[in-house]
């Protein structure tokens, strides 16, 4: 069979593009960050493993023209479209799926992603989508459906693959039940680079200090803690399941020797913590990839990581560590089942800087209770972190609530969701009521991101210089431009709504 | 910390004063000690309404905050963070429902908790351990309720897994299943629970490590 894998260019009316960003929100951006999609890039290996024609068709990071994508896709003439969705486009895929039916009526189009699991009935009530896949585990269940459905025309009556939602004819739907997804990954295939074109992915990423850089196969899929009210990885159908250690150390050391790469960074919602953390660290140094030029990064939580392995990472040159802080206020951290107290916050910041990792915090504004206090608190905490040279870089976002997170659900229970166009939920202005007018939330977004030409700020990264490590003089020189440019973005992104 | 009772060579019940909140049975707490900057989830042991929380806690040989905990005395200051997540059981299923909990080692902490919460709970409990030392406080569950598998016994008895016991038993297609413990026993308790018929609706899991 002939199946594409695909994003089609989604284009807003400020022509900004729509991206995947971290935990897979989609933000609208003039200059986007190319992210490579891991479990779709899984996937599209394990189908192609099979024997079949894959195509993979980012439009995004191809650079193309909604009708460049279409004309291409379409002349293409794929059996199976897959596509992702998540809340603020699926009335964009709703529409696409339509155009494409028109045009290829026989072309199954299978929809995954966070949203459409939580309500697959919407989505096949609004396009014509054939299957809604209700499964983060993308790779395992298309690979089984896919080969149910391969040579067999009557696979619609026959299917009983569960996590699956999908039309046996124009009047009736069919689902098999929610999946319970415990999926070994050492089972899954380690994405193919070439497949993928990686290379579209290894330039425009704010995480990569260093390029071509690039995403390793995420060594856990969902997360370890998972019970983060506004984060998708939470839910009682989903659990965390784990890549062994030698594995993923396997694809860095051909990712290094092979394809060259200069910064691998793994996304996975929490990476791995204590033995397997020490385990991995200790095998990047056995086999001298420590000593290859190339930086590896990570997503943690500030309570995971104690200084003994912090250290260890950092020999084993590890630099950029992304970490969720949330907010700065005990009741935010409480509502949000965050899990970490403000002190786990300064310590292990403490000791990531004096390793030299690059701590870079996601904070997050505008939740639905946040009072004033709570707020300053939380840029007067930031703005402190970063002085002091414990936090390198950060990003800022409007907590918006998403595929029917905990969160999500709760804005609808109480009442203080202001609108139900998804189209509002793209990140770009806050859509819950709050104590403070929204204005002030876009003041605290614009005074963190200031902190970035603070002379404080400045002088602090001068002075890292003194301890003569090469990352530390590519941060300030390098990469700080590039950064500048991104703030200037994501400030106007996050506050273009606010009235000043 | 209140105190510190060991079970087994390398397992303890670590119990704590209760946080002023609600808790729900099968929850956790993330729980580590002051010095150590970090800390690790445990599922809450005691019942729900118990005036203390009991964690049930295997000290890992190269880990950092089990084998601290195993140190520490009653009065010693130790964190916990939470109750987190919802590995519980609904209220409308706990009085008439069948429930099968399968657990490895230490991940018999929320069916225990479920247990000594909600009396005249309709259970069936697999328990698979790899010696006799850690049928954990065995006495507190129904003897027809319990079913241990030992996988390495002291004797010279050949050693069954947990994984082995449930496929050569009958179970039942309408009970609700919570399986807690190490993810390979989950992976594969999993495809024997399909292989079987249970609905993955039907299926719970809480995978700690």
């Amino acid at each position: 069979m002939r199946i594409a894998i695909s994003y089609p260019p989604i284009i807003n009316k400020h022509g900004q593009k729509a991206m995947v960003s971290q935990n897979r929100n989609v933000q609208f951006f003039k200059k986007p960050t190319y992210l490579l999609p891991v479990i779709h890039a899984q996937a599209a290996t394990s189908v192609r493993n099979l024997g079949h024609t894959v195509l993979w068709d980012d439009g995004n990071a191809q650079l193309k023209s909604y009708k460049d994508w279409l004309n291409d896709l379409v002349s293409w003439k794929p059996d199976i479209i897959v596509f992702e969705s998540t809340t603020p486009v699926m009335k964009f895929y709703w529409s696409t799926s339509r155009q494409i039916k028109e045009i290829l009526p026989t072309t199954t189009i299978i929809m995954t992603g966070y949203h459409s699991m939580r309500k697959p009935e919407e989505t096949l009530e609004k396009s014509p989508i054939d299957v809604v896949l209700r499964s983060n585990n993308i790779d395992f269940v298309l690979k089984r459906l896919v080969e149910h459905m391969d040579g067999n025309p009557f696979w619609r009556m026959s299917c009983n693959i569960e996590g699956l939602t999908f039309r046996i004819s124009d009047a009736e739907v069919r689902s098999t039940g929610n999946f319970v997804q415990v999926e070994p990954l050492d089972d899954t295939p380690l994405i193919d680079r070439n497949l993928v074109q990686w290379k579209n992915y290894a330039y425009e990423n704010g995480n990569f200090l260093q390029t071509p850089g690039t995403y390793a196969t995420s060594v856990i899929r969902d997360c370890m803690f998972g019970k983060c009210t506004f984060c998708r990885y939470n839910g009682p159908d989903l659990t965390f399941s784990m890549m062994s250690v030698h594995r993923s150390l396997d694809e860095y050391e051909s990712l290094i020797n092979e394809y060259g790469v200069k910064e691998i960074f793994d996304d996975s919602g929490v990476w791995y913590r204590g033995r397997e953390a020490r385990e991995f660290a200790r095998g990047i140094i056995e086999r001298g990839l420590h000593e290859r030029n190339c930086y590896f990064g990570l997503n943690t939580r500030f309570e995971y990581l104690d200084e003994e392995t912090i250290k260890l990472m950092a020999k084993a040159n590890f630099r950029f560590v992304l970490l969720g802080f949330e907010a700065a206020d005990d009741e935010t951290l409480q509502r949000l089942n965050k899990g970490y107290q403000m002190e786990h916050v300064e310590r292990c910041l403490t000791w990531m800087t004096k390793y030299g990792l690059h701590p870079h915090l996601t904070i997050m504004v505008g939740y639905h209770w946040q009072t004033k206090e709570q707020l300053e608190l939380t840029v007067n905490t930031v703005r402190d972190l970063m002085f002091r040279g414990l936090a390198r870089t950060l990003q800022v976002t409007i907590c918006t609530p998403l595929d029917f997170t905990p969160y999500h659900q709760e804005c609808i229970n109480t009442g203080v969701l202001l609108t139900d166009d998804y189209d509002d939920h793209d990140m770009s202005k806050l859509i819950v009521k709050t104590p403070l007018p929204h204005e002030e939330y876009y003041q605290a977004i614009r005074s963190m991101y200031a902190i970035s030409f603070h002379p404080r700020f400045l002088l602090r990264q001068v002075q890292f210089l003194f301890k003569f490590r090469k990352r530390d003089w590519q941060f300030l020189f390098t990469y700080g431009i590039r950064a500048l440019r991104r703030v200037r973005q994501h400030v106007f992104n996050l506050t273009r709504n606010s009235e000043r | 910390m209140i105190s510190n009772r060991r079970l087994s060579s390398n397992t303890y019940c670590l119990r704590t004063e209760r946080p002023n909140v609600v808790i729900r049975a099968g929850q956790c707490f993330s729980v580590g000690t002051r010095d150590l900057g970090i800390n690790r989830e445990y599922s809450m042991y005691s019942a729900a309404n118990d005036e203390f929380i009991d964690f049930l806690i295997r000290e890992i040989g190269d880990g950092i905050v089990s084998p601290r905990l195993g140190t520490c005395k009653p009065g010693d200051l130790v964190e916990i963070g939470g109750p987190y997540g919802d590995f519980c059981l609904p209220e409308t299923r706990i009085a008439d429902d069948v429930h099968v909990f399968i657990a490895t080692g230490t991940g018999i902490a929320p069916f225990h908790s479920f247990v000594m919460s909600y009396p005249g709970l309709h259970y069936t409990l697999f328990h698979g351990v790899r010696h006799e030392d850690e049928m954990y406080d065995r006495n507190d569950y129904a003897k027809e309720s319990y079913t241990v598998a030992v996988s390495d016994p002291a004797d010279d008895r050949s050693g069954i897994r947990i994984t082995e016991t449930l496929r050569t038993t009958a179970l039942d297609p309408r009970a609700f299943y919570y399986l807690c413990g190490n993810r390979l026993m989950i992976t594969d308790a999993i495809s024997i629970l399909r292989d079987k018929g249970i609905p993955g609706g039907s299926i719970y899991t809480e995978t700690f490590f």
